[in-house]
């Protein structure tokens, strides 16, 4: 099952991209609509695959699609909020 | 996929939903992003394995090969593992318990932690999917064991770092010929990066594509403890915790011995060991939540700093399940642990074997491990990685000029300050 290697193209701020993410609310932000605001103020396509919401925290998973450019500002305006942004693959980085 | 290409395994399995994957480089399930991990054909394992077949094997973690999800012969680190268990008396007594054992990965081959066995296990199954570029993101242990083990198995290898991490670690993965990336940032923008460069290159990327192979090779720590106390699972482990599979894999690993009947059933407890300033794990523990708050780490003890622990849900889970529990300690107890550890039994233990003896001591004091029983601490890497979080804290050298007069009157004064 050999892997054919790719040519690496780099990529663009149009390219298209879909990111998926686990969203953590503190408890303070968990009544706030983000995902709507998210949708509104980004060219983004946002997906909702699973959420839990408790007193304690809420988890999001979401899927954003659009350009490159747009997904990255859509989740840097996320943590700006106040959100955990992670990548579904959290804990990426291992000591 | 031939039985010759899967060995024992028989898929990859979703953890959430139990949807099965076939056993390529995937590791999320596409309906619930749950974590997959690899599910075997224990019939046929239980038909294989035996005590006399592995004490017939070489000394490594391999002996057990048919629980490893691997499908032919190992190809990448054919010597790690099989690490000494200590019958550790004398740290036993300090800490007030009957009896102690030390699994000592401070020694592991070939780069002193327990990350070899999740790299090799994780590498030889590259391997046999055909790749030839290997890569992980790491602060530390596995960086140094994916350019080791790449580069011993000649494997081309990426390893992403944070930008700010120290020079010393750096070099520990240069000297292999890796191919070391420092991204700039903040921990969760390289994550993210991490995450999408993953994704898109292609390559085995050990704890990410690989994961459902890799943190399997975590497993063989158990087995080996087990046998290395004669057949038998211990009553309490103590497992330092960053993302938490290593107490998750732990357990599943003293499950399987019973499963194949290479053990009798018992009800072994494993506790969780964490740092103060990175505790999402422990904190929910003590609080009796089952679920986890991210937090920003601030410890000395790097290798276990996780704020966002992928699985801390499941190791709260097998805590409970197990009637265990956990606990954290402070960076200076952190440091007191790992001096108690060298003191007392010569071994010299990295920050998180300084969480994990400082939680061992905590436990027993407060009842929650019983004074009468049994429990193994995990030591998982070397103290020689870590110098800069003891510096300064054990003392110095005293210095004398080239007389032996001048070493007599330094004897004589210690032996006043000691009367």
């Amino acid at each position: 099952m050999a892997i054919k290697k790719k040519k690496v193209s780099v990529s663009k701020p149009n390219t298209p991209a879909q990111q998926r993410l686990w969203l953590m609310y503190p408890p303070k932000l968990i009544k706030k609509p983000f995902i709507y605001e998210v949708g509104h103020k980004f060219k983004v396509v946002t997906n909702i695959r699973q959420a839990t919401i408790t007193d304690e925290i809420g988890i999001v998973c979401l899927e954003l699609d659009g350009a490159r450019s747009e997904v990255g500002r859509a989740i840097t305006w996320l943590v700006k909020q106040g959100v955990n942004v992670e990548p579904v693959e959290i804990g990426v980085i291992a000591g | 996929m031939s039985e010759k290409h899967q060995g024992y395994m028989k898929a990859l399995k979703c953890r959430e939903c139990g949807r099965e994957y076939p056993l390529e480089a995937t590791h999320v399930c596409e309906f619930d992003f749950g974590p997959l991990e690899v599910a075997y054909d224990y019939d046929r394992i239980k038909k294989t394995i035996s005590r006399d077949l592995i004490a017939s094997r070489p000394k490594t973690m391999w002996r057990y090969r048919e629980l490893l999800p691997i499908a032919g012969e190992p190809t990448v680190g054919p010597q790690v593992g099989f690490t000494p268990l200590i019958k550790a008396d004398r740290l036993a007594k300090k800490l007030g318990i009957r009896e102690l054992w030390i699994k000592n990965d401070a020694v592991n081959y070939p780069t002193l932690s327990f990350k070899d066995r999740v790299v090799s296990v994780a590498l030889s199954r590259a391997k046999e999917l055909g790749f030839e570029t290997v890569a992980c993101a790491s602060t530390g242990n596995l960086a140094n064991s994916v350019a080791a083990n790449a580069a011993s198995a000649g494997l081309k290898s990426y390893v992403f770092i944070p930008s700010d991490l120290e020079q010393g670690k750096i070099l520990n993965s240069l000297i292999y010929g890796a191919n070391v990336i420092s991204i700039k940032g903040h921990y969760d923008e390289v994550n993210r990066l991490c995450a999408e460069i993953a994704g898109k290159f292609g390559w085995a990327f050990v704890n990410v594509n690989m994961r459902p192979y890799y943190a399997e090779g975590s497993k063989s720590m158990a087995y080996e403890i087990a046998e290395q106390l004669g057949w038998r699972a211990p009553q309490h482990t103590i497992i330092p915790m960053a993302s938490g599979s290593l107490l998750t894999k732990i357990h599943k690993g003293y499950q399987e011995l019973v499963k194949v009947g290479l053990i009798s059933e018992s009800q072994p407890k494993v506790y969780g060991a964490q740092a103060t300033g990175c505790s999402p794990i422990s904190t929910a523990q003590k609080a009796g939540l089952d679920f986890f708050k991210p937090v920003k780490p601030d410890t000395i003890a790097k290798s276990l700093a996780i704020g966002t622990p992928a699985d801390g849900f499941y190791a709260l889970k097998v805590m409970r399940e197990t009637n265990a529990a956990a606990e954290d300690v402070t960076d200076d107890e952190i440091r007191d642990a790992i001096k108690l550890l060298a003191e007392t039994e010569g071994i010299f233990a990295e920050t998180a074997g300084g969480v994990t003896v400082g939680v061992a001591k905590k436990l027993i004091a407060s009842g929650k491990i019983p004074k009468e029983d049994s429990a193994v601490i995990c030591v998982t890497g070397n103290g020689l990685k870590t110098l800069d979080a003891v510096n300064g804290y054990c003392g110095k050298a005293r210095e004398i000029k080239p007389s032996l007069r001048e070493f007599e009157a330094l004897l004589a004064q210690e032996e006043k300050v000691n009367a």
